[in-house]
């Protein structure tokens, strides 16, 4: 007999462990919920020109914070639903693996807050993307579904972006309409796509 | 090794499919039966055979509720089965120790 064999029956013990207490919430609602906030804000900025960077950072902050609220609303509904915890294990795993790069785009959003001109505006967009990304590949670690893809999706837009930007360098007289847009397709649309994917995917876990 | 430790180590758990429904059931408070079928990548067939041996041991409940107007079968360990999992991690984790070079 392999003298492994009890180490590797432990191995085998913790790897199901983990495997078995993933994020299991259904994700489409909450998918759908930030993609609808995402395109609300998007057509908040534009058809009201929030041109100066003070509103445009403002306002996707605020939207961030509803989508943060509404989620954990929904998930917290989900788990009453089936008589769960809401501050489940996998709930606290996958909280605390998004965190950090979220508070680092928080700080990073505050900072430029302070400056104020929309140049730095559009640096933001970028930095709001990759930031948002990393969370969301943190956090696939404890999901089971691919949002690790989407997270991946959300870096490589931002790395694009940003070589667009510095190859280019747009004129940023005129960049709110622009930023708006890309966060409209980031915020707003990934989300709706990725959300409706889910909504036919995950069967009869979707009622919020 | 100590032949002993290895006698002591409960059979029924000591099989490969069980001790993985027992391992996925360890971690969460209950699972239903697609969602352990599609985690541990068993046949409808085999995990109820496992399942209901399980069953048998006093190790393992089976609840069986609606939810969607759709049969919904879970799964949970029993008291007994998690005292059962947590003797059978224990001697291994004795197992290893002894293995492991002084």
């Amino acid at each position: 007999m392999n003298p492994n064999w009890a180490e590797e029956n432990l191995r085998t013990i913790r790897t199901l462990m983990e495997r078995s207490a993933l994020y299991r919430r259904a994700l489409a609602p909450i998918m759908l919920l930030a993609g609808i906030l995402g395109v609300a804000a998007t057509a908040t900025g534009l058809v009201f020109h929030l041109d100066s960077s003070a509103a445009f950072e403002v306002l996707w902050l605020g939207t961030a914070a509803a989508a943060v609220a509404g989620a954990f609303l929904i998930a917290r509904r989900q788990a009453l639903k089936d008589k769960e915890a809401f501050w489940s294990p996998p709930t606290r795993r996958v909280t605390q693996a998004a965190l950090p790069p979220l508070l680092a785009g928080l700080c990073i959003s505050l900072c430029f807050v302070l400056v104020g001109d929309m140049e730095a505006a559009s640096v933001l967009v970028v930095f709001w993307v990759l930031c948002y990304g990393c969370a969301l590949h943190a956090a696939g670690f404890f999901m089971p579904r691919g949002i690790k893809w989407l997270g991946w999706i959300f870096i490589t837009g931002a790395c694009i972006l940003a070589f667009v930007i510095s190859a280019w360098q747009p004129d940023f007289e005129n960049f709110e309409d622009s930023a708006y847009w890309l966060m409209g397709f980031f915020f707003g649309l990934l989300h709706l796509a990725y959300g409706a994917y889910l909504f036919l995917t995950e069967k009869g876990k979707n009622a919020a | 090794m100590n032949p002993e430790l290895f006698l002591q180590l409960d059979r029924v758990i000591h099989e490969k499919g069980r001790l993985a429904i027992m391992s996925a059931l360890a971690a969460s408070p209950e699972l239903a039966f697609t969602d352990l079928r599609n985690l541990l990548e068993m046949t409808d067939g085999n995990l109820t055979t496992h399942i209901r041996t399980l069953q048998q041991e006093g190790y393992v409940s089976v609840a069986k509720s609606y939810r969607n107007n759709r049969p919904l079968t879970t799964c949970s360990l029993t008291p007994a089965g998690r005292k059962a999992f947590a003797d059978y991690v224990n001697l291994l984790e004795q197992i290893v120790r002894q293995n492991k070079p002084k």
